[in-house]
């Protein structure tokens, strides 16, 4: 999922101008599950909004369950559920992601939006209420060789082989309080009996799959990823 | 020829020291602390924004150590530098008559006087020394040819006093099929962790450095306990230096500096002496430890 965290209403607040009509726009997928911008968060910046004497026309956010990113669902909510309120709204405030703040732009073929929340990384939802980053979206996944565990994301410095000399007592240089990801990945290698993964050497990361804006195109059976690094098409056909 | 390949080479246990740029520009008196210890050392590392605090940089250091007729050790971190840079500037290192570099890792950028600053780390040390060797090679890293090509002396370093300690001996292995030459080592102050780690990596062939580390206070060494990995000072050194007047600090400094030395000697094949500003003391050091 895309962690999303809501800025403050002091925030929001300058990037509106006197008299502009807002309509917010919330997700039910992630950001409800974080709480920044759920069906119910929606209704309440709403709220909020209006309290702080913004001209607030509108608000609605995709079902429980279902994506903003979404084009198509966004499309129906924005289009075919609330076309007068779209129409007359001046800009939208975007309680979701960076993609979900994209796809309202493509929705409304260009409206103005405003980000309602910053996007802060993609994550596992250990338990309702806490999410913790294992992946960086890299284009790469190396973790066949690394027990499962991202170095590009549990290590601070995204070693790909093995731990610098920063660690102390399982703990990271950057804080004292984060577990040093190579320490993780050594202590799962060696109690899974392949250290010898560990003592392979890596190549550089190819960066040129991390470059950004990158696109899937799925076709039938076939995906193709496209980045800097080319397209890569793979099938599930064998 | 690098001298601290050559002496390494001919078995001389080897003494180097290190002096670290400015912040800013007034960079003679750095200069000074390397020609006071210029016939004592075969070497003088220059360290690369240690501690990620914005310096003057290694390159330049060394070049004028190198002008002073000093052999300069060229750290290079990849905290700062994206593969391209890396490589440029080992081969900028090169032209400039520099011959041994020091591949490290880098301190994170979080920890020093620009905390937002992009840490880069597009390579780690063990790919910065493979690179350094394809670059000895006549070719770059994605294997272009190289008009006149380096032949570094190309070092890197371990923690000794780490725990554990397996991971960080797995990876000294893979630095040396990486190319590394030989290691400098985290401060020693735990000889007898220091002398088991060599037992368990004697099989590698690889000259090993020992890192001294002065002693200034007995504050600073509970620091380094509390804060610096893989660093343990021993209690009874920081009892020893608890106990000393103020005024005898320094010769007590050496006094520990040269014990250490003593005693690290029979297991490596040098000592790398961090003085820490107090570069006027290497050669008491040297005198009382009594290498000559």
């Amino acid at each position: 999922m895309h962690a999303t965290i809501q800025k403050e209403m002091d925030v929001i607040l300058t990037y509106l101008q006197p008299d502009e009509k807002i309509y917010v726009v919330g997700c039910g997928n992630c950001a409800e599950k974080c709480k920044s911008g759920g069906p119910e968060e929606t209704e309440e910046m709403a709220q909020r909004l209006e309290k702080k004497g913004v001209n607030v026309i509108g608000y609605s956010s995709t079902p429980s369950g279902v994506g903003l990113c979404s084009l198509p669902m966004c499309r129906k909510m924005m289009i075919e559920e609330n076309l007068d309120e779209n129409n007359a709204a001046d800009s939208f405030l975007v309680l979701a992601c960076g993609q979900g703040i994209h796809t309202v732009i493509d929705a409304t073929d260009g409206g103005e939006v405003h980000p309602g929340c910053d996007t802060i990384f993609g994550g596992e939802t250990e338990q309702p209420g806490i999410v913790k980053e294992y992946c960086s979206l890299c284009g790469e996944c190396v973790t066949a060789y690394t027990a499962g565990l991202c170095p590009m994301t549990l290590c601070s410095k995204m070693l790909l082989n093995g731990p610098c000399g920063g660690a102390k007592d399982g703990k990271c240089e950057v804080d004292k309080e984060k577990d040093c990801g190579w320490h993780l990945i050594y202590v799962r290698l060696k109690d899974a009996g392949k250290l010898h993964l560990l003592e392979a050497y890596y190549d550089p990361k190819n960066f040129a799959k991390w470059s950004r804006p990158r696109s899937l195109v799925v076709k039938g059976t076939e995906a193709t990823f496209k980045s800097l690094a080319g397209e890569h098409t793979v099938s599930r056909e064998d | 020829m690098s001298s601290l390949k050559e002496k390494l080479n001919n078995g001389s246990f080897v003494l180097t020291g290190e002096i670290g740029p400015p912040k800013g520009t007034d960079i003679e008196k750095h200069l000074e602390k390397a020609e006071l210890i210029k016939d004592k050392v075969v070497a003088v590392n220059v360290t690369d924004l240690q501690s990620a605090i914005l310096r003057a940089g290694s390159l330049a250091t060394c070049h004028l150590l190198q002008q002073r007729g000093i052999e300069p050790v060229y750290q290079l971190t990849c905290r700062d530098r994206n593969r391209l840079a890396l490589q440029s500037d080992l081969l900028s290192a090169w032209i400039l008559g520099i011959k041994n570099v020091l591949c490290l890792t880098g301190d994170h950028t979080s920890l020093g006087d620009h905390p937002e600053a992009k840490p880069v780390f597009d390579f780690d040390s063990v790919h910065l020394l493979k690179a350094s060797s394809i670059l000895n090679s006549g070719k770059d890293l994605t294997g272009h040819d190289l008009d006149g090509s380096p032949n570094f002396f190309q070092g890197a370093v371990v923690s000794p006093g780490a725990d554990p300690i397996e991971p960080q001996i797995i990876k000294m292995k893979k630095k040396v099929a990486a190319g590394a030459k030989f290691f400098q080592t985290q401060a020693v102050f735990d000889v007898e962790q220091f002398g088991e780690f060599v037992n368990k990596v004697n099989g590698l062939q690889v000259p090993i450095i020992a890192g001294i580390v002065i002693l200034k206070s007995a504050g600073m060494a509970s620091y380094m306990n509390e804060k610096v990995a893989g660093i343990n000072v021993p209690d009874g050194l920081i009892k020893e230096m608890k106990n000393t007047e103020k005024s005898d600090i320094k010769k007590k400094a050496v006094e520990i500096a040269a014990r250490l030395t003593r005693q690290v000697k029979p297991f490596c094949q040098g000592v790398h002496l961090m003085t820490l500003g107090w570069e006027e003391l290497i050669p008491d050091i040297i005198e009382q430890a009594e290498i000559s």
